[in-house]
């Protein structure tokens, strides 16, 4: 049973790890080293899978993420508010990756055909995998546009408009994406709920 | 178990699918660390040779003093390396200060707004004494009278005062809060751990 301390320390944790990402940011625009190496080792597996959700090439996907961590060293300057650091950092990494898949002219491609190819051996969903792994699956059958929406979804529980500024579209195109979306899940999960 | 929690669960189950190569992992990090290195490296150096340059500029004029041929311009030539010492404290002073209003902002209950318009008050407050103070400096080297350079120079001098009392003292009460707000912090977790138990 959830008890009232559960919640509050979940919540303090939550807040406590926003501050320390806040603080880590205004070390790192006083260009502290041992500040841009914690925020790499934090960040990094979220960044990973989210480009790799993006993008199918896995070395590609490495030297975007040395691209964008390089482009967050370069201008986290600029950045006023810090604790706006995970909305700014995913939106230069989705821009590094929608200028590959355009030069690579897969980016009008990808984001109007169904993206199958890197998951292809997990279609059958089963229901003694744990949810994670049915959203994982999920996203691999998702088109870009949708599948990009879900992951900030869930990855950093983003809000609309904070999508909107990653993705660069309009609020009521993310409110969209991620109505369809969530209702592909909401199948998904139902049908392995049944089986 | 709590809302929050349990997402943090499923984050982690959901980055356990696809976790990146640990040893590709390990040489992206080397490399961009060793990047990232290089380019603060630089950024000293750069730093470092503007800091030289100015200090440089002050002790140049401290030393035209020396050679001034006459007592109003080497008067002159003091004030002007004093005056871009102090300004360059001043300018190290505002840095400290705005890096704990920053982190004090970011933290706790501050009006975001009114801090701002007061930084930015006082920042062009500076800007403005500042070049006030070096037209000022400009003039007094144009003076015959030597008592009268050295009295117009010193009075620049005034001008800084209230910044210099004005960031230190600021910092130091950012600090207090912080300090206060830490150990508020420190008591609700022994609070909540009491009512734990």
């Amino acid at each position: 049973m959830p008890c009232f301390s559960d919640i509050s320390d979940a919540e303090d944790d939550m807040k406590q790890d926003k501050v320390s990402d806040a603080i880590l940011v205004l070390r790192l625009q006083r260009r502290d080293e041992s500040a841009f190496q914690e925020l790499v080792n934090r960040w990094e597996p979220r960044l990973y899978y989210y480009l790799r959700r993006i993008i199918e090439d896995e070395n590609a996907v490495w030297d975007i993420l040395q691209e964008s961590w390089l482009a967050v060293f370069e201008g986290i300057r600029k950045l006023k508010d810090p604790l706006r650091f995970p909305t700014w950092m995913y939106q230069i990494s989705h821009n590094k990756a929608v200028s590959y898949l355009r030069k690579e002219n897969r980016y009008t491609q990808m984001t109007n055909e169904q993206m199958v190819k890197y998951n292809e051996k997990n279609t059958a969903i089963s229901v003694v995998k744990e949810q994670a792994e049915l959203v994982h699956e999920l996203l691999g059958k998702l088109k870009l546009a949708h599948r990009e929406v879900l992951m900030l979804y869930f990855l950093e529980g983003f809000s609309l408009r904070e999508m909107a500024q990653i993705i660069g579209v309009s609020e009521g195109t993310v409110k969209s994406r991620l109505y369809y979306a969530k209702n592909k899940l909401y199948e998904a999960l139902k049908g392995a709920k049944d089986v | 178990m709590s809302e929050s929690k349990d997402k943090k669960q499923f984050l982690k189950n959901l980055l356990a699918q696809d976790p990146p190569p640990a040893d590709k992992q390990l040489r992206h990090k080397e490399v961009l660390f060793e990047k990232v290195k290089r380019r603060i490296w630089l950024g000293k150096i750069i730093g470092g040779s503007i800091y030289i340059a100015l200090f440089s500029a002050a002790f140049w004029a401290f030393m035209q003093r020396e050679s001034a041929d006459n007592v109003v311009h080497s008067i002159c030539w003091g004030a002007v390396s004093i005056h871009i010492l102090l300004w360059f404290l001043i300018y190290f002073l505002r840095e400290i200060y705005r890096t704990l209003a920053k982190i004090a902002e970011n933290n706790y209950d501050i009006d975001k707004q009114s801090w701002k318009n007061q930084d930015m008050f006082v920042t062009v407050v500076a800007v403005l004494i500042f070049v006030y103070s070096a037209i000022v400096l400009y003039r007094s080297f144009f003076l015959n009278d030597p008592l009268k350079a050295a009295h117009l120079a010193a009075s620049i001098f005034w001008a800084t005062v209230f910044f210099l009392f004005w960031y230190p003292f600021g910092t130091a009460s950012l600090l207090a809060k912080l300090w206060l707000e830490y150990k508020k912090m420190e008591l609700n977790i022994t609070k909540t751990g009491g009512d734990e138990v």
